[in-house]
């Protein structure tokens, strides 16, 4: 056995340090050591993308990688996606559009997805469909035959989009849309959006009905 | 833990790098890892020590300069890709890049530690090979060219001697009137090559071919030049004729195995196909479809 040496990274942007032997492979430091277990192990031979995470913005192998080679580097997990200005405290787009489409079944593929998707978005912020279908072309699933997996990358791309644009061209942050009085996230009981209170009004939308929703 | 234990060297220059080489016994170096880590952690193989050079910084480029398109030891397959001299003027390598493994192993993987790794499935043999490329060893003595011909002797066992590093591939710049492609045959995105052809074509003033490159991939114990197909080639008009003649002099040249991907019959004609295919391109590219239209 090697000696352990300190390998310092910036993971969803919190500086951490670990522990590691030079031969501790980068997904076990991600997930024994820092206790990150959204990153998986699939295929464990480099083939199934499960364990992708963003290396300094670049998707990457985290189980064809040691800890000590991403030393100093910023590393992204799916965990890191709520945090993001985008998701503003709830899901990411991303997220929710696995969600929205059924982009997952079994869902052991899904974090190395998101996070491919999350590398394509940044680079490519309305991308083809064929685009989408290359971006995770490292990556396996087994249930979906991707089809949901590509309209859910479509889905957030739609709303990242939507996004309205700060004045200075960046993203708005959540603080700055909030001190909008009259702005509508659209969820219950937040931001302005209708209130759990609030009493049903039937036809409002046919899937609450008594009679309606499928049957219609 | 996955790989045997080794001690991990991280040297900041070349020099740092060859006299640990030199001083450490039997070391590995790691640069992309993305052929070595898969080695190290299943125990395939077992070095007592890694030089890991990915903090050599001045090994990190990739950029035409006197006459030569040169790619550094840190250069990543990702590099070529998002660089436009090469979308611009080298055909075979914009062909190439984006068909080797998948976007995230592409953006770790280094050209030479490919060419270093000397995998005849491997894809950069053969675009030096049909461009006449060559690398450039550091070891304790100093700097040699190796011309890529020279550089692989077996599967996974080049020339380098023990002591040297491979710190730059280099292929000349392509001069007026030449073109290059890349073909390859694979079953699924990150797969290897079952078969793969690399062609460059000069043409003269006239249109005839001046110069002709051919490397081919996965169909010999190393990748391989077809020879006889390049000579085939010089001094005659590009034509589909005479390019279905390039193929199956290609596919005599090629020695593949029969695998589960394909007998070795199939995988011959494969060659002879791709030959003609990457020759179409490399025509193409070359202005030869333009020349041929009066104008």
């Amino acid at each position: 056995m090697t000696d352990k040496r300190e390998i310092t990274l910036t993971v969803n942007g919190t500086e951490r340090t670990v522990e590691a032997e030079p031969r501790k492979l980068l997904v076990h430091a991600i997930r024994e050591d820092l206790d990150l277990t959204g990153t998986h192990i699939g295929c464990d031979t480099g083939n199934c993308g499960a364990c992708t995470v963003l290396k300094d913005g670049e998707p990457i192998k985290s189980c064809l990688t040691f800890a000590v080679q991403a030393d100093g580097s910023e590393i992204m997990t799916v965990e890191g996606m709520e945090d993001l200005p985008e998701a503003s405290g709830e899901l990411h787009p991303l997220q929710e559009g696995f969600r929205e489409e059924h982009g997952l079944q079994c869902g052991y593929c899904t974090p190395g997805m998101i996070m491919s998707g999350k590398a394509l978005l940044d680079e490519t912020p309305d991308p083809e469909e064929d685009e989408i279908r290359e971006a995770i072309s490292g990556n396996l699933c087994r249930c979906t035959g991707y089809q949901n997996i590509v309209k859910s990358i479509e889905y957030a791309a739609d709303e990242l989009n939507k996004e309205p644009a700060a004045a200075d061209g960046g993203t708005v942050t959540a603080e700055q849309r909030f001190a909008d009085d009259d702005f509508d996230c659209g969820v219950e009981d937040c931001c302005g959006g209708p209130s759990t209170e609030t009493p049903h009004v039937e036809g409002a939308d046919p899937q609450f009905d008594d009679v309606g929703g499928d049957d219609t | 833990m996955k790989a045997a234990s080794f001690e991990h060297h991280e040297p900041t220059t070349v020099e740092e790098a060859v006299s640990l080489l030199e001083s450490l016994d039997e070391p590995t170096i790691l640069a992309g890892g993305q052929s070595l880590v898969p080695m190290l952690r299943f125990r395939l193989a077992r070095p007592d020590t890694v030089i890991d050079i990915n903090g050599i910084d001045s090994l990190e480029y990739l950029h035409e300069e006197d006459g030569y398109l040169r790619i550094g030891a840190l250069a990543r397959h990702a590099d070529v890709e998002d660089t436009d001299v090469i979308a611009d003027r080298y055909g075979s390598f914009a062909d190439a890049a984006p068909l080797i493994a998948d976007p995230q192993i592409r953006n770790q993987g280094t050209v030479v530690g490919s060419m270093a790794q000397a995998d005849p499935k491997g894809d950069w043999g053969s675009v030096l090979i049909a461009h006449d490329g060559e690398v450039t060893a550091r070891g304790p003595d100093g700097e040699r060219t190796i011309p890529v011909d020279e550089l692989f002797l077996l599967p996974y066992d080049t020339s380098l001697m023990d002591d040297e590093l491979l710190t730059e591939a280099r292929v000349p710049a392509p001069v007026e009137g030449e073109g290059s492609a890349y073909h390859k045959l694979k079953r699924k995105t990150g797969d290897y090559a079952m078969a793969g052809v690399a062609a460059r074509l000069v043409l003269d003033d006239d249109g005839r071919i001046e110069d002709a490159g051919i490397g081919m991939t996965a169909v010999d114990i190393t990748n391989a030049r077809a020879a006889d197909a390049e000579a085939h080639l010089e001094g005659e008009r590009p034509s589909a004729d005479l390019f279905e003649e390039a193929g199956e002099l290609a596919a005599e040249a090629s020695n593949p195995e029969s695998d589960e991907h394909g007998d070795a019959g199939y995988k011959e004609r494969m060659v002879d196909v791709l030959t003609q295919r990457a020759l179409g391109d490399a025509a193409e590219r070359a202005g030869a479809v333009k020349r041929r239209v009066p104008q």
